[in-house]
């Protein structure tokens, strides 16, 4: 009976956890704390022991009221939707546990248990979308999604965030209404939305109806394009990112871009089919983007003032990688892919929560306020740093093992260009984080240079779940193989 | 000839009616400064899509797929695309009251909801010494 539905309890902790929540009406009790903590925890537990399920290749498969797929819902759990859950819920399950303290600095009071509400929607979506094999679900998860995280930047009630959350909103709807529009052009000349059956219908489709099939590809990628903030279609991402409170941009910029990515990828993958994707031409296309992603976001991301905006630009670039190595369409670049996606959350995450540290306490947003930091908050400043090296690719650091990777499956691709990119690309990163970093420690514009240390004066719910960020991205990049012996079974499942 | 290539362009009538529909709403959203407006582009995309949907599932000369005692069956219209738009309005819905209670609080707080003037004093704000 337990392994029968368990890959859906994982999906059910979060969802019941968001309709308890609202009973609550004290943002500050240690009531709510217990129940959301309690609920992410519960999820996190769920998750590994289905990602323990699927380790062997085993594959969990799950009709919605025991309805045939064709006419229901069904859900496929394979390693990859078992692991990137856990990831997911992993990653969402520190940062929850880091906004006990920090949303108390952007929310009122009788605010804080609809943002965990919000919250938990929104995990719930993810692990859905994940999980899902049906296109009309995947529409309705992303939307659930589209919706909360919108949800997660306007409850702050500024007049920027309003303005943020509206233009996300416009622009995330037009790609929702283009993806939907993709999945009518596909079931027109299939009479299906179950993807595997798609899948296995495609070739006859391919030859009979390719117009179909083209015009579907098109709204598809153009609606993940915008979802994923894709490099031109991106411009919703930095007002979004930057005016949302501090959790809400680590889980935004850190989980929820991806989703869409791995959504673009089941549909590009298991659907329409790699043959198909090779005949158009299409991965050269994709690979273009991609590349100028990596570019024009870390060249914007130079000219920011915003400590936030600096790191929601360069999370357009780090979307531009991941893009690039899916692409790619090969087992090498799919796995440089997966890696990158799992160390840009811990990286993007801990820089996020490090300089919402710092805003929480001293109040600073502006890098260029930021000299003798290191000396205000030097815990905060490391693990800001840790991540910052993370990005730019320093040896020993997770983000350098994901590069080194993604350099190899370009040159299996035939793409050797690519890699002078990467090269540049990086070079950008390092131009925009290290004067942060060398302003907070070497404090050269400071008026005078502190002769000692100040301890953060963080909560334990703040520095811990930093903490656990930082280690697992030294571990990750000390020991990749770690990562490596799991996201290297996950390629052949799309290929 | 000519007869029967407007009997195409009617038996399709609901497609183009959809891809109108869809790039009317697209202009609306981009080039309109009134958020109201813009809302009801997203709507009118919204509206294109359903339609296109619901097209797809009707069968030409096909009875409505309610079986009776003694039904021989035959050719019915299929209710699955139209079950999954009853979905995508009450999606469409959600965002639309999402939306117009965010220019409702765009409103109390800048007293307008034109984009343009919500952007001049944003700008005149950030060039304020006291930002």
């Amino acid at each position: 009976m337990l392994s029968l539905h368990l890959p859906v309890y994982a999906l059910l902790a979060p969802l019941i956890a968001a309709l308890i929540l609202p009973l609550t009406t004290d943002g500050d009790s240690r009531q709510l704390r217990y129940i959301v903590g309690g609920a992410a925890l519960c999820a996190t537990a769920l998750a590994a022991v289905s990602l323990k399920g699927t380790l062997g290749g085993d594959v969990y498969t799950y009709y919605f009221g025991n309805w045939i797929p064709g006419v229901g819902i069904e859900f496929v759990i394979n390693i990859f939707s078992s692991f990137m859950s856990l990831v997911v819920v992993f990653i969402s399950t520190l940062v929850i546990f880091y906004a006990f303290r920090n949303i108390t600095h952007d929310l009122a009071q009788h605010l804080i248990p609809y943002y965990f509400t919000l919250i938990f929607l929104m995990l719930f979506a993810m692990v859905g979308m994940i999980y899902t094999n049906d296109l009309f679900n995947l529409y309705v998860f992303m939307e659930i999604l589209s919706l909360t995280s919108c949800a997660i930047v306007s409850i702050k009630r500024k007049g920027r965030n309003l303005l943020a959350s509206l233009k996300y909103l416009m622009q995330g709807t037009i790609g929702s209404v283009s993806i939907l529009m993709g999945i009518a052009f596909l079931y027109m000349v299939s009479g299906n939305l179950n993807m595997s059956a798609l899948a296995e219908l495609m070739p006859d489709i391919w030859q009979s109806h390719s117009i179909n099939v083209l015009i579907s590809i098109g709204f598809i990628l153009t609606g993940f394009g915008i979802k994923a903030a894709v490099f031109p279609l991106h411009t919703w991402l930095p007002d979004a990112h930057s005016s949302a409170p501090t959790p809400s941009s680590a889980l935004l910029s850190g989980l929820v871009v991806k989703i869409y990515l791995f959504a673009a990828m089941k549909l590009l993958f298991q659907v329409i089919g790699v043959d198909i994707m090779r005949e158009v031409g299409l991965q050269l296309f994709l690979v273009l983007f991609a590349v100028s992603g990596m570019i024009m976001g870390s060249v914007f991301a130079i000219g920011q003032t915003d400590i936030k905006r600096v790191l929601a630009y360069s999370s357009v670039a780090q979307i531009g990688y991941i893009a690039l190595g899916i692409s790619l369409a090969s087992p090498a670049g799919l796995n440089a892919a997966f890696f990158h996606v799992v160390a840009h959350a811990l990286m993007k995450g801990a820089l996020f929560l490090s300089a919402g540290a710092m805003i929480f306490t001293t109040g600073k947003r502006n890098v260029n306020e930021f000299s003798g930091m290191g000396y205000r908050m030097p815990f905060s400043m490391t693990v800001f740093t840790i991540g910052a090296f993370g990005m730019i690719g320093i040896p020993g650091f997770a983000g350098f093992i994901s590069k080194w990777y993604l350099g190899l499956a370009v040159l299996d691709g035939g793409h050797p260009w690519i890699l002078l990119i990467i090269l540049l690309s990086s070079l950008l990163n390092a131009m925009y984080y290290l004067p942060i970093i060398i302003k907070a420690f070497l404090c050269h514009e400071c008026e005078t240079v502190p002769s000692v240390m100040e301890r953060d004066g963080l909560p334990a719910t703040m520095w811990v779940p930093m903490a656990i960020m930082a280690v697992l991205i030294v571990l990750l990049g000390v020991f990749p193989q770690l990562l490596m012996n799991i996201t290297g079974q996950m390629p052949h499942l799309f290929l | 000839m000519i007869y029967s290539f407007w009997i195409q362009i009617l038996e399709h009538v609901n497609y183009i009616g959809a891809a109108c529909l869809f790039v009317v709403g697209l202009y609306t959203v981009v080039t309109h400064n009134n958020f109201i407006k813009k809302i009801i582009g997203i709507n009118i995309m919204e509206t294109s899509v359903f339609l296109l949907f619901v097209s797809i599932g009707f069968v030409h000369g096909a009875s409505p797929p309610v079986l009776t005692l003694g039904d021989t069956g035959g050719p019915f219209v299929n209710p699955l695309p139209s079950a999954l738009i009853l979905t995508g309005i009450v999606v469409g819905v959600s965002i639309t009251v999402y939306g117009l209670s965010m220019v409702i609080q765009i409103h109390q707080l800048y007293g307008t909801i034109e984009l343009d003037e919500i952007l001049d004093t944003e700008e005149s704000k950030d060039d304020s010494p006291h930002a």
